[in-house]
């Protein structure tokens, strides 16, 4: 009896010692690409999908009428072997290829872009996020079975991006008469795209098989499977990585830097880095008294010290941006010089806009109002908290009192809406050909992503009118404008774009990096280095 | 005993009610809306201010808005805004909670917001994992925590007991996300050791493998994940039975079988033992419910889709049927643990009787 709970240790011992030795698994097949997820996608319903997951697993499966191309970013045919505009930008006319075949051998047609459309817009399907960008489609009409047209209301520079874009799914497959948004598709996509879906293991993997019958012979894969790997622990994830788990993995500045410059690391695996367009900012609630002032935003961005952020958060991986486009875009202008780092200006421009410590308590005041604010993050993100302490403290040296106010996502978004903060940080990503509408436009501060509530008659001017020039550097010139008026306006101090960062196996060759990433149908099988 | 038992399911009604309806109330106070944070938290905050009519539509959609009778319309209408909004809330609630109620009573738990799959056909991918890691867990514990227990509860005050005592409570004391970090990098990232594999249920490729190398996979996959579960909780089941055993073996029966002259083993396993196990039912009570329970931070680490993963989930994206249904059913199981609990009392010890006592 006594000999009991060592007897137990011992069987342990012994399993796990059974378990090392023969290790339960099969080798690795070289021709599966391994890549991490963070979360899993909702669904993968193109229609109802809300997450970012989703668009990585079915821009795999499914093709558009029209893609960007790689190096230039300009669209070229791809569903669509050709496509008109008409000379008021009203009408768009798509003649689609007629040797597509969808994942389960019906042909793709015209029908299914016309029943896409439909559903985007039947109020009785969760698309709403879709519908905003469909909205100002007056019609859609087929004219034969590959030739489609939509006619828009008012002209738009994104139209063919959106037009061109629409997520098409298979009508033969969703109208069957069961609901349209828990339809088994959505678990189960048919797509027509390089990739066939495979199979879903909740929580665990989403694997997919090249399509064998991809009628695109100049994007024809050579890597025969792609399993998407949910790994929701980043530090396990590039365990895996170094291990060999994983052929592809997002790294985060610690790992790129420090983590990952071993020999060992360096023989398997290459790095590739690329500034897709995004920022971080710190945005000032206008509505609030001490931040009505543009003098006192201008201070606010002084006091930033946001290349030391940039050096001692982000290990300098990043680069400083001045306003609201993409840093590489035609629509930033590069003229405008970088603000520095300036307590000593900030203070002038504070004692300027007449925010002075009136009562000697160490805070600056201004008709009664005491400059004290709440800075509101969200919680969990490591960055966020250490960028609040560094602004308290440089801040506070100002005579500015700064509370850090740490929300729950969920909760901290009903701020935002409710527009009840005082100074919020966050990222924006966007895409190329950017709108800045949804944002910048007066609009948009009550109900729109204009959280801060910035207000400029000239800026919106500029941006109703660039959203009907189709000439990019007609665009380029609108958006100069407005980025200038930002920039002295300062409702956001504008702190930096981060670049992404990427680790992938060098089993693969031909691995290209675009500005806009890599492309894994281009990549070949070569040898296990 | 069948007058007891029905009493006690009748009285389950009236409290499992008021457990949903106060769940029902705490989620749909809490701050934040699964509408809103799905258009625009979901797409990076970027939206464009939908109007008034889309919104309606989505909580339409969602079941977050229903038709109020005429009645009530009526009757709110021409009251100041502040009183209309609270009365419309109030009004609103109550139909949904009836709603729900109703659906609940058919045993359906409705469709995720999240992605619009039936509730009860997640719980029930997310069950079995959870269900497998937890018994394997509870196993292990009681399977060493008992004996530890008696053996420290012979050798009271000795070096051993105190050693014993020690050990486990430096073992209960460890923070769990440290320790499955540590097991993973000194036990699976190969930079040290090599045994096992860094979290996941499967290895790659799985799928093609013959039935038993996937059990052996699985577990394989297991080990790690369970040393993490259950090293915390030797502490308490060991106490425990310490206790229990200190109790029984101070007994009269125990000292006349010593005085008997019967072995050593047969006191100590047949006439005290026993004995010592019947507190242990009411440990009994808190197990059924606490089967079903994950850990968020375990099944993070270890790249687990369980139970505590998807509560995690359903409570930061605020869907509330999930949320619901997961709060009822481990309601519900506690309620019936705690009967049964009650009901093996009797069985194992006779002197318990749940009998009205007769009137003398």
């Amino acid at each position: 009896m006594q000999r009991r709970p060592s007897f137990i240790v011992l069987a342990l011992l012994v399993i796990a010692g059974l378990f090392s030795a023969c290790e339960v698994q099969a080798p690795k097949d070289p021709h599966t690409l391994i890549y991490h997820l963070g979360s899993e996608p909702d669904t993968l319903n193109r229609l109802t999908a809300t997450d970012a997951y989703e668009g990585r697993i079915n821009g795999f499966i499914f093709d558009s009428l029209i893609e960007r191309d790689n190096a230039t970013l300009e669209f070229k045919p791809k569903m669509a072997k050709s496509w008109e505009v008409s000379d008021d930008k009203l009408v768009y006319t798509f003649h689609l290829r007629d040797d597509i075949k969808w994942h389960d051998g019906k042909p793709f047609n015209a029908d299914d872009v016309i029943y896409t459309f439909q559903k985007i817009m039947d109020e009785k399907v969760d698309a709403p996020h879709l519908r905003v960008y469909y909205k100002d489609i007056k019609n859609l009409e087929k004219l034969d079975d590959y030739t489609v047209r939509f006619t828009y209301a008012i002209p738009y520079f994104k139209a063919l991006e959106f037009v061109g874009g629409i997520p098409i799914i298979p009508k033969h497959v969703f109208d069957d008469g069961k609901d349209f948004n828990s339809h088994p598709a959505g678990r189960f996509p048919i797509g027509n795209g390089p990739y066939k879906f495979k199979r879903w293991d909740t929580g665990s993997q989403i694997v997919l098989e090249r399509n064998e019958e991809y009628w695109d012979k100049t994007k024809f894969p050579d890597i025969r499977r792609i399993v998407f790997k949910i790994i929701p622990d980043d530090i396990v994830a590039f365990q895996r990585l170094k291990k060999g788990d994983l052929d592809m993995d997002s790294l985060n500045p610690k790992q790129w830097v420090k983590q990952s410059n071993t020999p060992t690391f360096e023989k398997l695996f290459a790095k590739h880095q690329y500034y897709t367009p995004s920022y971080r900012y710190v945005g000032w609630n206008l509505r609030r008294p001490y931040f009505q002032d543009k003098k006192v935003r201008q201070a606010l961005a002084r006091l930033i010290n946001r290349q030391g952020i940039l050096k001692n958060l982000e290990y300098g991986l990043g680069k400083l941006t001045t306003g609201p486009f993409w840093i590489f875009g035609y629509e930033y202008d590069q003229t405008l010089p970088q603000i520095p780092f300036d307590p000593a200006g900030a203070k002038k421009l504070l004692d300027e806009a007449g925010w002075i410590d009136h009562d000697g308590d160490g805070i600056r005041d201004k008709d009664g109002v005491k400059f004290s604010f709440k800075f509101l993050i969200p919680s969990g993100a490591e960055f966020y908290q250490n960028l609040a302490t560094i602004m308290k403290r440089d801040f506070a040296e100002a005579g500015i009192e700064m509370e850090i106010q740490t929300m729950e996502w969920a909760t901290f978004v009903q701020q935002l809406n409710s527009r009840d903060f005082d100074a919020v940080s966050l990222a924006w990503s966007f895409g190329y050909d950017e709108d800045p509408y949804q944002v910048w436009h007066s609009s948009q501060a009550e109900k729109g992503s204009n959280f801060v509530g910035f207000q400029n008659g000239e800026a919106d001017r500029l941006m109703e009118e660039a959203r009907q020039v189709f000439d990019k550097d007609k665009r380029a010139e609108l958006f100069h404008q407005m980025h200038r008026i930002i920039y002295d306006e300062q409702p956001y101090a504008f702190l930096y774009s981060g670049p992404a960062l990427v680790a992938r196996s060098r089993r693969f060759e031909n691995v290209k990096v675009y500005p806009g990433g890599v492309d894994i149908l281009e990549w070949k099988v070569g040898k296990q280095p | 005993m069948s007058a007891y038992l029905l009493k006690r399911l009748l009285t389950m009604i009236p409290t499992l009610f008021g457990i949903m309806l106060i769940t029902f109330l705490i989620v749909r106070l809490a701050p934040g809306n699964p509408v809103s944070l799905k258009i625009q938290a979901a797409q990076g905050l970027k939206s464009t201010a939908l109007s008034q009519e889309v919104t309606d539509q989505m909580l339409k959609l969602y079941g977050l808005k229903v038709d109020l009778p005429a009645g009530y319309e009526n009757f709110i209408k021409d009251k100041p805004a502040p009183v209309r909004k609270a009365l419309e809330w109030l009004g609103q609630n109550t139909i949904q909670f009836k709603i729900w109620l109703v659906n609940v009573c058919q045993l359906n738990f409705g469709m995720s917001f999240k992605d619009h799959r039936p509730v009860l056909e997640k719980i029930r991918e997310a069950l079995p994992i959870t269900l497998t890691l937890n018994l394997l867990e509870f196993l292990i514990a009681y399977l060493i925590s008992i004996p530890l227990g008696v053996y420290s509860a012979l050798g009271r005050e000795s070096a051993v007991d105190k050693g014993v005592m020690v050990l486990l409570f430096i073992l209960y004391s460890l923070p769990t996300f440290w320790v499955a970090y540590l097991l993973l990098m000194y036990f699976a990232s190969g930079d040290h050791l090599n045994w096992f594999p860094l979290g996941g249920l499967h290895s790659e490729g799985y799928e093609t493998y013959p039935f038993l190398m996937k059990i052996g996979n699985l577990m394989w996959h297991l080990v790690l994940p369970v040393i993490t579960m259950v090293y915390g909780s030797f502490a308490f089941i060991t106490r425990f039975s310490r206790s229990t055993m200190l109790e029984v073996v101070k007994q009269d029966y125990v000292r006349t079988a010593w005085a008997k002259g019967l072995p050593r083993r047969q006191v100590i396993w047949k006439h005290a033992f026993r004995n010592s196990l019947i507190p242990q039912i009411t440990l009994l009570g808190t197990l059924l419910p606490a089967l079903l329970g994950g850990s968020v931070i375990i099944e993070q680490i270890f790249s687990i889709p369980g139970m505590g993963k998807l509560a995690f989930e359903a409570i930061s994206s605020r869907d509330y049927p999930t949320i619901m249904a997961i709060t009822t059913i481990s309601a519900f199981l506690t309620l019936i643990s705690l009967l049964l609990s009650d009901i093996a009392y009797a069985f194992a010890d006779p002197r318990i009787s749940f009998e009205e006592k007769q009137q003398a």
